[in-house]
């Protein structure tokens, strides 16, 4: 199977969903996958497209910022965009860990046939450690809200569908915030469980919910 | 007081008590302190208006009792 995977990397946010990523990208190679891995300048426009096309990924995987009807790479260029290059994602699975871009880029993708979107409709919002910025994997708050969000990709390396891989998420998302509800956790990490709530509530999966890489 | 300033004010109280040596990721919009997300409540821009979706979609939530049925609530989020 190939992966396609960005990771624009040029503020604290893309900083943190980037090294998050890490796990995916390491998962992905041990199981025998071809991972492209779009890193920092080359999460651009030209090499997303080129690659779409050029290496036809089963699975794409988008980190970075994005509206309703875009996704963004590195600096926040566009790299897809309604109306405009969406048709690229033609018989593709992808997870778009990226703000409310589920809403219209992902219904048009499916449309225009990609196989299933999976992403958020709102924005993806999570907490992070001011003093663990510069070492995001090393933030054992963040991980609260990135750990869940990698089941999706995490699920589909293993060959599972769509819908498994959401459902994976989603039940990873309602775990944690039962544990924080319900065992002894400091006020930090329970003041995490109304953003943990909203992502699991925003994460939708649109088109073939049995689509399998 | 009318009905959306009380909102306001219980969003406000809420957003104290964020521990301090965080921030929030809130996408495009930024990073914030919970000083600068209390800020935005009070001017009522639309970085505020999220957190009240936010803190409301959760006592919500609460009020309905769903997160103590973890199938029940990953299934229908409210």
């Amino acid at each position: 199977m190939n992966l396609l995977i960005t990771r624009p990397r040029y503020d604290y946010t893309t900083r943190y969903i980037s090294a998050w990523a890490e796990p995916v990208v390491q998962s992905a190679k041990s199981k025998g996958h071809h991972v492209l891995d779009l890193q920092e300048e080359r999460a651009n426009r030209q090499e997303v497209e080129s690659m779409l096309k050029k290496q036809t990924p089963e699975v794409v995987f988008f980190n970075g910022h994005g509206s309703e009807d875009t996704l963004t790479g590195h600096n926040g260029e566009v790299i897809l965009r309604t109306g405009e290059n969406e048709h690229l994602l033609s018989e593709k699975i992808i997870y778009a860990l990226s703000c409310r871009s589920a809403k219209i880029l992902g219904a048009s993708s499916v449309k225009k046939g990609a196989r299933a979107y999976i992403g958020y409709i709102e924005d993806f919002i999570f907490m992070y450690s001011s003093e663990k910025r510069t070492r995001p994997r090393e933030d054992r708050t963040a991980a609260l809200f990135l750990e869940p969000s990698n089941q999706v990709p995490l699920s589909l390396i293993k060959g599972n569908s769509a819908s498994r891989a959401y459902r994976s998420a989603k039940n990873a998302y309602a775990r944690g915030i039962q544990k924080l509800l319900t065992s002894r956790t400091s006020k930090e990490d329970t003041a995490t469980i109304r953003y943990l709530f909203w992502d699991m509530k925003n994460l939708v999966c649109q088109g073939d919910g049995s689509a399998r890489p | 007081m009318d009905q959306e300033k009380e909102i306001q004010e219980l969003v406000i109280a809420r957003l104290r008590t964020l521990p301090d040596g965080k921030e929030i990721s809130m996408g495009a919009d930024g990073e914030f302190t919970k000083e600068e997300l209390i800020e935005h409540v009070r001017v009522n821009d639309a970085v505020g208006k999220k957190m009240i979706d936010v803190e409301m979609g959760f006592l919500r939530a609460l009020k309905e009792g769903i997160f103590y049925d973890h199938n029940e609530f990953a299934d229908n989020p409210a």
